[in-house]
């Protein structure tokens, strides 16, 4: 992928270890090229002159351990595997120092180059931790340097003993535990035939195959070879019979023992200092009465800033784009050429001046509050509701960008382990009003209608979206694992970090989705020009005129509207000839809301249905528009007969 | 007792983790293990989650009930 003389070197670290931070500060300043992300969200990639000397560093995805739990962590163990880096980072966290200890250690056990940035000694201090470095360093036989990321102290010398790896070579010696295991672990070893794909070097992937039994982990089969299959399951059964836990367990409480030993050697804990202040902090933000006042502030803040940022922005750019296509209106007339234009300007337009001004300080906000911490709290508290929709409090933070677009928050369900929850999330997620629809709300049920209407409007959206999940998880027989999640420490966000994790968020929405955004403009936009959209609105026309009481132009807007969701507004002003102000004269209210309630909960857009498509497969995407049709059509025409 | 039965604020040492695969595993990344040293720290309303510290590395992990009741603890007394 990149220049072989250039070292690559990988950041790999548990979440919350301040890995990023710590990866930002050395591409930050030092950037050759700009940060990039890669071909996902899930990995940045950058090109640093440190003192005339050039490196890549990639930064991965936070991994507990490198027995995947979840996708997001699969990714670590595949980059891992197949790019074979020069050298491994270990990001440490030295405030959960012994925990944070058990994936170095396997770390060391794969054997590669390896660097250990003892990171966030401030927070160790903070909760009375004095750690022996020298001692650490020894016990573990690679390279420890102290760090703080967040200030940028350490780093310098992180990147000395790097380059004396990177030129001096490094022998790690994987570290012994019990005997009985360490006896099995050597047989196994042995067993390895040749031409088996080693992982890393015989011992890792001799571990490895006990560990999982040749399956979970990464791509290693013992099926390939079902002799040597059978001869691991012999071992493993030996192995738990011996000590009567499964296999997995084993040789995970191996390394738990052995990284507590290690904290235990190197470390001082002073007890008094436990009791910090983020225990009291903790008291109150998950209190049972207060911990839910907070919360209800804190969305409440979040959304009014949103809308307070995003309001002037929206105007500020929609301009631009009017005066455009009405400049190309006068000079193109009314050929192919005007429609193609209309099209894409309508298209780049909706996705900038709509959708971005609100989704932008979304996802800052969104960013921020992980940062700090609090999401995961917030998912504590909002757990117990989660439970009613068969869902658990892991699937607050994909719904919550739900509400600035359903694109990045499918993706970003990602963080689940189970594919049960991962697909009902994922199914709720376009049901949720995004900012492109809560525009429409806005500009129709709030501006007609008043703002009690747009709110209780909003409300009844969610009471939809809870009822939908209640629904759907009565038909997944399978129960949801439930809730697994940690609590981080309080950190205060660094603007940096904060501002690096808005854009790779953003960049991938921009190259996701805007393309998908024009054509399906282009498309309406050459509808129109074909004269395809009277015949479609002929077609529908029982429908939307004796089924939902709506005019018969409105046809294509509701049925296309997908392909232009953000500019539904649009649409049906132009379906009906007339002004923003004068709707009133050719539509009733009950009409309005109609038309709102079957736009919200129709197939949201195209990129929608392209990313279930990419995340959770057809067969769920298409479920997915078909549970949008009959939601749309069922309550629209509900509405209809209650006003 | 279950972890759900454990008075709050007490050390407790997990004498067992029952429970599928995948949330037993998922705990061990999380760095809770057989034996080790735990506290009950809170938990939400409307039996929502348990909020758990473990004592040794000082992490702290939200636990829905349905795990939390595979988890067999018993009371620390004497202090190591």
């Amino acid at each position: 992928m990149s220049d072989p003389k250039i070292p690559v070197v990988v950041f790999i670290g548990q979440p919350n270890s301040g890995k990023s931070t710590l990866f930002n500060s050395i591409a930050g300043h030092k950037a050759e090229t700009s940060n990039f992300p890669g071909t996902s969200i899930q990995h940045t990639h950058s090109r640093v002159n440190i003192e005339g000397r050039l490196l890549d560093i990639i930064d991965l995805p936070g991994t507990y351990s490198l027995c995947p739990t979840d996708r997001a962590e699969k990714v670590v163990l595949s980059h891992l595997f197949s790019e074979k880096p020069d050298l491994v980072i270990n990001v440490v966290d030295a405030s959960t120092l012994s925990r944070n200890l058990e994936l170095s250690l396997e770390l060391i056990e794969l054997g590669r180059p390896m660097v250990i940035a003892l990171n966030m000694m401030d927070l160790a201090e903070r909760k009375g931790i004095e750690v022996d470095v020298a001692k650490l360093q020894d016990l573990l036989g690679a390279p420890v340097v102290p760090t703080i990321a967040a200030f940028g102290r350490g780093i310098k010398e992180l990147l000395e003993r790097v380059f004396d790896v990177l030129d001096g070579g490094q022998s790690l010696q994987g570290i012994r535990g019990s005997g009985d295991v360490e006896d099995k672990i050597a047989e196994m070893e042995k067993l390895i035939p040749p031409g088996f794909p080693i992982v890393g070097n015989r011992r890792f992937t001799a571990v490895k195959l006990i560990e999982t039994g040749g399956m979970a982990c990464g791509d290693m089969l013992g099926e390939v070879d079902p002799q040597l299959a059978s001869l691991l399951v012999s071992i493993r059964k030996d192995l738990e019979e011996r000590r009567g836990a499964p296999a997995y367990e084993i040789i995970s409480a191996e390394r738990h023992h052995l990284a507590m030993k290690i904290f235990e050697e190197s470390s001082r804990v002073l007890r008094g200092k436990r009791l910090t202040w983020e225990t009291k902090a903790d008291a109150v933000l998950m209190h049972p009465i207060f911990g839910y006042v907070i919360l209800a502030a804190v969305f409440l803040a979040f959304f009014f800033i949103i809308f307070k940022v995003g309001n002037p922005l929206e105007e500020l750019l929609l301009g631009p784009f009017e005066n455009l296509k009405a400049a190309l209106g006068s000079r193109l007339g009314d050929g192919l050429a005007f429609y193609l234009a209309e099209g894409l300007i309508q298209g780049v337009g909706g996705g900038m001046a709509i959708v971005l001004p609100y989704f932008l300080p979304l996802l800052f906000l969104m960013a921020l509050l992980e940062d700090l911490g609090y999401l995961s709290r917030a998912g504590f508290l909002l757990d117990a509701f989660m439970h009613k929709i068969g869902l658990h409090g892991k699937s607050v933070s994909p719904f919550i960008i739900g509400f600035g677009c359903s694109v990045p928050a499918i993706v970003s369900t990602r963080i689940l382990e189970s594919q049960r929850d991962r697909i009902l999330t994922s199914l709720l997620i376009p049901f949720i009003p995004c900012a492109a629809r809560t525009t429409i709300i806005l500009a129709l049920v709030a501006f007609y209608l008043g703002p009690w209407w747009a709110m209780g409007f909003y409300l009844g959206n969610i009471a939809v979206v809870a009822l939908i999940g209640w629904v759907i998880s009565r038909f997944l027989k399978e129960p949801s694992p439930g809730l697994i999640l940690e609590i981080p420490s309080l950190k205060a966000p660094r603007p940096s970090a904060v501002a690096r994790k808005t854009w790779l968020q953003l960049y991938s929405f921009i190259r996701f989705a805007w393309p998908i955004l024009i054509a399906g403009s282009l498309v309406l936009s050459l509808m129109g020009y074909f004269g395809a959209d009277r015949l479609v609105n002929d077609i529908l026309s029982p429908l939307v005129s004796k089924g939902l009481g709506l005019p018969r132009e409105l046809g294509v807007t509701l049925v296309f509207g997908f392909l232009r969701k953000e500019l539904s507004l649009i649409m049906m002003l132009q379906a009906l000839g007339v002004e923003y102000q004068e709707l009133l004269t050719v539509i009733t209210k009950e009409q309005i809301i109609v038309f709102t309630v079957f736009v919200s909960f129709f197939i949201p857009c195209l990129s929608t249905f392209a990313i279930l498509w990419r995340e959770i497969g057809r067969k769920w995407a298409f479920i997915s528009a078909g549970l949008s049709i009959s939601v749309a059509l069922a309550l629209s025409w509900l509405v209809r007969l209650v006003i | 007792m279950t972890l759900i039965e454990a008075p709050l604020n007490i050390p407790l040492r997990i004498i067992d983790l029952s429970g599928g695969e995948g949330a037993r595993r998922r705990l061990m990344a999380l760095g809770f293990h057989k034996n080790d040293i735990i506290k009950l720290d809170g938990q939400a309303i409307l039996h929502g989650p348990l909020l758990i510290r473990n004592l040794s590395s000082d992490t702290k992990v939200a636990l829905g009930r349905g795990i939390a009741q595979k988890i067999l603890v018993e009371e620390v007394h004497e202090r190591p």
